[in-house]
């Protein structure tokens, strides 16, 4: 492994890891309010000093990184499977399956990814608990971003039924969920990964923007892009510490474009 | 492309019609409001629970030029899109003309002058504006007092993906044996980049200027909402906040139409060079 990999795998996990045991180390709720305090500079009670509730800031970046690092993934992980599912069936059953398949998954991408989730999220119910609008907001980030991945699994599941390790498997006498378990997917799970780890900073930029819009997870909850919202009130010049939410964005996005396998970037 | 038009319409009516409090109008709320005008209001959206008598009504309505009324702005459809969509034609041409200036002409640079530590860096520089949401960059450009955001945004937002392309379409042009061959019998640079290397290249980078449209559509929709720009794109993102059905089914016609569109010309140049791949090239 290349140093610049063993360095990006290095600071996800302690940005991962930072974020994932606050409780224990991080003693302000990401909700709890100073009202002696409100819009105060960082100092060393507030490190990024406290919004106009009078709420810690670090604690909601901290907590705002957790939602994001660990619903991403989930998201990437429910529309991988989502695209296992469609596109190894799509593939492994030919016809009229393949085509009812393929012409959603054209639906799907025949309209920009932003565009899809715009619509979709305002559809969904606003005015809902915290915790369901987190887990509204990437369902449909998992479910709306099923097509791109799934052609891909298709066109390699097609490639290995016809491929001559297939036919031997299939004259040997193997059944169809053996060939299924033991040749199908071990093979079509490289093409996943690489899916998978693609899907994920695309998830958190769309979450960002989302929330950027107010269609994001509610508050007060905190994740990136209500976190980023703050700019709206201008003068950043003198505060510059609310720009920390997007040093942070971007040094994890970039630590994930940087993981991901460089032959899978698409338009 | 017609189905999927069709198709990408109805879907949308659909989630539109499904969604939780669809059947209900807010003017229900108003407490000054009389039973019959409360019964109206319902009889009003009672008619849209069918969505394929709507849908079909829409159509015929569309033969006719009749696009519907958008309740949310009180305005008929046809006449808001013809007063946004100038705005945003002219944006999104700006912005990608800008984008293409920038990303296609460093791409050139650093094919033609190959420096390992300047391609780094602009590299870096592109994976480092991929990695911030369009939204972010727009709020930035508006912080900074940028008077015309929208097109600097969408230029930024769109430049490093074309140059990261380009620059692998570009550099593997140039690395052809007729280029070699042309270097070697004394030919000038330029004569190589206009004569072997963009020719070469010219089908690859037809499909990544279709390819870039798309991206720019979706890319208009958060900036001009950020913004503040009255075009189709900040329309969209009110349709869908106000959850206004007769606005939204036609934007979203309408941006499968330019979506479909530009991918359709994208296959159409890389059909014309059938042993690319776009993957490759990346």
């Amino acid at each position: 492994m290349k140093w610049s990999r063993v360095m990006v795998v290095m600071f996800l996990t302690v940005v991962a890891g930072a974020a994932l045991t606050s409780d224990l180390w991080e003693k302000t709720s990401y909700d709890q309010q100073f009202r002696e305090s409100p819009d105060a500079p960082p100092s060393r009670r507030f490190p990024l000093g406290t919004d106009a509730l009078g709420r810690d800031r670090f604690a909601r970046l901290v907590y705002g990184t957790r939602v994001s690092m660990l619903l991403a993934p989930s998201a990437a992980l429910l529309s991988c499977l989502a695209a296992a599912l469609l596109g190894g069936l799509a593939g492994l059953a030919g016809g009229l399956t393949e085509r009812l398949i393929l012409a959603g998954a054209d639906l799907f991408l025949s309209l920009p990814w932003l565009f899809l989730l715009l619509i979709a999220r305002a559809c969904m119910p606003l005015n809902v608990s915290p915790a369901v609008s987190i887990g509204i907001t990437f369902a449909l980030l998992g479910l709306l971003g099923w097509a791109a991945p799934a052609r891909v699994v298709r066109a390699g599941v097609r490639e290995l039924r016809d491929s001559e390790f297939v036919l031997f498997a299939r004259a040997g006498g193997c059944t169809p969920w053996r060939l299924l378990w033991a040749h199908l997917i071990p093979n079509v799970m490289p093409v996943l990964r690489a899916q998978f780890w693609i899907a994920i900073p695309v998830y958190i930029l769309a979450e960002t923007t989302l929330g950027m819009l107010g269609l994001g997870v509610s508050e007060p909850l905190p994740s990136w892009g209500g976190l980023l919202r703050e700019l709206e009130g201008g003068d950043i010049a003198s505060r510059l510490w609310l720009l920390a939410p997007a040093f942070l964005l971007a040094a994890v996005t970039v630590s994930l474009q940087l993981l991901r396998p460089r032959r899978d970037l698409a338009i | 492309m017609a189905a999927l038009i069709l198709l990408s319409g109805l879907a949308c009516a659909s989630l539109v019609r499904y969604a939780p409090g669809a059947l209900v109008d807010e003017g229900e709320l108003n407490q000054r409001a009389g039973e019959d005008t409360i019964a109206a209001l319902r009889e009003h959206k009672a008619q849209q629970a069918n969505i394929s008598a709507n849908f079909t009504h829409y159509l015929r309505g569309l033969v006719h030029g009749d696009l519907g009324y958008s309740e949310s702005n009180h305005s008929p459809v046809a006449a808001l899109l013809a007063d946004r969509a100038p705005q945003t034609l002219r944006d999104l041409g700006l912005g990608l003309l800008g984008a293409w200036l920038l990303g296609l002409g460093l791409a050139i640079s650093v094919a033609r002058f190959p420096e390992a530590r300047c391609d780094i860096a602009l590299m870096a520089s592109a994976g480092l504006l991929l990695s911030l949401p369009a939204a972010l960059i727009a709020y930035l450009f508006l912080l900074a007092g940028s008077g015309s955001a929208s097109r600097l945004v969408l230029a930024i937002v769109i430049a490093p993906k074309i140059f990261q392309y380009s620059r692998n379409i570009l550099l593997s042009a140039y690395g052809a044996s007729h280029v070699e061959m042309a270097r070697a019998r004394g030919t000038s640079e330029s004569t190589i980049l206009w004569t072997h290397v963009l020719p070469s290249a010219a089908p690859q980078l037809g499909a990544l200027a279709a390819a870039s449209v798309s991206i720019a559509i979706g890319a208009a929709i958060p900036i001009e909402a950020i913004c503040d720009v009255p075009g189709l794109g900040r329309l969209a993102w009110q349709a869908a906040t106000a959850r206004d059905l007769p606005l939204l089914i036609n934007l979203t016609m309408l941006v499968t139409l330019a979506t479909t569109t530009a991918m359709a010309v994208s296959e159409i140049f890389l059909s014309r060079r059938p042993e690319f791949d776009m993957r490759s090239a990346a």
